[in-house]
């Protein structure tokens, strides 16, 4: 394991890109921070920066709109940074995979900049909290 | 005015009209030409006068009609006028916007979706379209194809500033930059705003909508009738339950179905479920914004347990996917009730217990009283909903006004406060929460039993209007169906697309410490501030969304010091 991965794994911080999302599970994300799940316990801290994280929590299906954005946000990031597609649409676009102002999803918008990403999934419309939690530990356990 | 005399009122315009239907007691379908549109809609709005709700631009075959939907709440009466634009090649009419701001929005929408051109706009920039969508192609006209995801060449740079509208440019702006963090982990979604500042006095704001547009109309023209709930919960997640009920009353309306009075028992109480978990997570929201993050972790913490209810009932945290045409999908276990109850009871202790605080804290009369204030004209003129209309003294709620599922039954109160400012929306929502957990109680013990849902068989051809009060406002469903089993066009009006405008009124003239705390008071559902970008037009300096932040805070943490107020401590609590 290279040290950036090793110090990676230390105390991830994330920041939140919506990228067109019905809000749900942006609010589940927030919803980790106050006092039920509370996952800063884990060294796991929301940042008001893509500069400052280690991970992007991203939510949506991508429009044509937001697409740009997300470019220009993870090209912000420092590498490595590992992309967390969380909830259906940002998996696969889920039920708005039809509409026409959907160009995602996620993973497609992401390696279009940098085709060997680290991408993970965290499926569920919205997914739990306690899901997103374990979806982390997943991801970052087998990096 | 009662509804025979409103008939009366409305037959004076009949001479520019040619037809008048009314399908329901209080449902009227008016029809005119394109060139009678504009006289007709200013007689509704000004004379009669109604409250403006939508527009809905449809591409029939041989025309093009833009539907104008308005309510008279007195009778619970909504009222469409539909004008038919005969002109396919060039569509065109005459632009209601001069006279009624809240429709400036949703003729932008329907010029960019539909190509219809509106004359005598008065600010014809795109609004719901991304910027790199090409021209001339309009994606709700029935013929029309999804263009290629990218555009060829280049991808533009994204404008972080946008250019204004010739009419309304009141400053000269410079190149703009945008500083880092567009982004902030308690906003949830993208948007962008512009203020243009004097000093630490707004002068102008503008608003940039697209980044979550989705195009859930057009998809739901290719859903069948009972999948579309599924679709319209995810338009917003904190408005899963009320959207789909909106659109299920539409269905039902234009069927005749009548759902058994266990399934509208069930509708109200998920609907004040919902109403209770977002009215909480807007109290936590707005305590972030001026710096009390205590009240935003203890609203949040006592939101579990609705949400847990919810969980237990409907098998979803949020997305409850519960209701279906005809009733409802899962019903409520009758051994749940004591622990609803419960729970209950444990919600409004608490909820007292922050309505308290909010109303005796003398940091937050002085932080929030005089802020922000939308006047009634105003909050009239941009047809606001809500909270936002009933903290500003307009007394309208749709549960009451034209009720649905079981309000009519039960007893609670229409909360409103006249002053218009953001402590009086704080007051009309935690007052509301209160009366939320009042409903539910009712409605829990009086649960009959019986089937929860009727038998459907067909979606006979026509049109109809179902509207329900979400947490925001009212929620606004049109759906026109051709008998197939498809709805042909379905148009959804959600509370934020009028709320949001009104910004116009309530912030200009404030001071920049008070703006994000202005926003937020909309509870505009996207939370939105994160693309804000605040130029100062005398030293050019641009503030990102963190900076406002602070300077929201300092504002609350100076007053704390000038009026002496103690620090919290956990026993007040």
């Amino acid at each position: 394991m290279s040290w950036k991965i090793w110090s990676l794994k230390k105390s991830v911080w994330v920041f939140h890109v919506n990228t067109g999302a019905c809000n749900n599970c942006d609010i589940e994300i927030v919803d980790l921070l106050t006092p039920k799940f509370d996952v800063e316990r884990l060294g796991i801290k929301l940042v008001g920066s893509p500069r400052h994280a280690d991970a992007l929590l991203v939510t949506g299906g991508v429009t044509r709109q937001a697409a740009p954005r997300l470019r220009e946000v993870y090209r912000q990031t420092s590498k490595p940074c590992v992309v967390f597609a969380i909830g259906a649409c940002a998996c696969d676009k889920g039920i708005f995979t039809t509409g026409y102002h959907m160009v995602g999803p996620v993973d497609k918008i992401i390696k279009e900049i940098d085709p060997n990403a680290i991408i993970a999934y965290v499926p569920g419309c919205p997914p739990k909290p306690e899901a997103i939690i374990s979806g982390v530990v997943t991801a970052l356990s087998v990096l | 005015m009662n509804q025979e005399e409103l008939n009366n009122r409305l037959s004076d315009i009949k001479d520019k009209l040619f037809a008048f239907e009314q399908t329901l007691d209080n449902r009227i379908y008016l029809s005119c030409e394109s060139e009678n549109a504009y006289a007709v809609n200013k007689f509704l709005f000004e004379e009669v006068p109604l409250r403006f709700v939508i527009a809905t631009g449809i591409d029939s075959d041989d025309c093009f009609e833009v539907l104008y939907h308005y309510a008279y709440d007195q009778t619970s009466c909504v009222i469409t006028l539909k004008a038919f634009i005969r002109d396919r090649e060039k569509p065109a009419i005459e632009s209601i916007a001069p006279f009624l701001p809240a429709a400036e929005w949703i003729e932008r929408e329907i010029h960019d979706i539909l190509g219809i051109e509106f004359n005598n706009h008065p600010d014809m920039r795109r609004l719901i379209l991304a910027d790199d969508w090409p021209e001339g192609v309009y994606p709700l006209r029935k013929d029309s194809k999804k263009p290629a995801d990218r555009p060829d060449g280049e991808p533009p740079a994204c404008p972080m500033v946008q250019s204004q509208s010739p009419a309304r440019r009141t400053v000269q702006l410079s190149k703009p930059v945008l500083p880092v963090g567009p982004f902030h982990p308690l906003q949830e979604e993208m948007e962008f705003f512009q203020l243009t500042l004097d000093g630490e006095i707004v002068t102008d704001i503008d608003m940039r909508i697209s980044y979550n547009h989705r195009g859930i109309e057009k998809i739901s023209e290719s859903l069948q009738f009972d999948q579309v709930p599924l679709l319209v919960s995810r338009i917003c997640g904190i408005c899963s339950a009320s959207h789909p009920l909106a659109y299920v009353q539409a269905v039902e309306e234009l069927a005749g179905i009548k759902p058994p009075e266990r399934a509208l028992y069930v509708r109200t109480i998920i609907n004040e479920l919902e109403r209770i978990h977002s009215h909480m997570l807007w109290v936590g929201l707005a305590g972030h914004f001026i710096g009390y993050d205590t009240v935003f972790m203890w609203a949040w913490r006592y939101r579990e347990p609705v949400l847990d209810l919810l969980e237990e009932i409907t098998g979803n945290r949020n997305n409850y996917g519960n209701v279906k045409v005809g009733g409802c999908r899962e019903d409520i276990p009758n051994e749940l009730i004591p622990k609803i109850l419960k729970d209950l009871d444990l919600i409004e202790k608490k909820v007292e217990m922050l309505t308290k605080a909010v109303l005796d804290d003398p940091v937050l009369h002085a932080r929030l009283k005089g802020v922000g204030v939308l006047k009634k004209e105003d909050a009239i003129q941009y047809a606001v909903t809500g909270p936002t209309a009933r903290g500003s003294g307009v007394a309208i709620d749709v549960r009451a006004d034209d009720p649905y599922a079981m309000y009519a039954d039960l007893d609670w109160n229409v909360i409103t406060q006249p002053e218009g400012d953001v402590f009086a929306k704080a007051v009309v929502r935690l007052l509301e929460t209160l009366e939320a957990v009042k409903i539910i109680k009712q409605a829990v013990k009086k649960l009959p039993g019986g089937p929860i849902a009727a038998e459907v068989k067909e979606i006979p051809p026509g049109e109809a209007v179902g509207h329900t009060e979400a947490p925001r406002g009212e929620t606004f469903h049109y759906v026109r169906s051709d008998g197939g089993n498809r709805p042909v066009r379905h148009k959804v009006r959600a509370p934020s697309y009028v709320n949001v405008p009104s910004f116009r009124a309530s912030c200009i003239g404030q001071h920049v410490a008070d703006v994000t705390i202005t926003l937020a008071a909309v509870d505009p559902c996207y939370s939105c501030t994160e693309r804000m970008a605040v130029v100062d037009s005398r030293n050019n300096v641009i503030h990102n969304y963190d900076a406002l932040l602070k300077f929201s805070r300092e504002k609350t943490a100076r007053l704390k010091k000038e009026l002496g107020a103690p620090e919290l401590k956990l026993e007040d609590i």
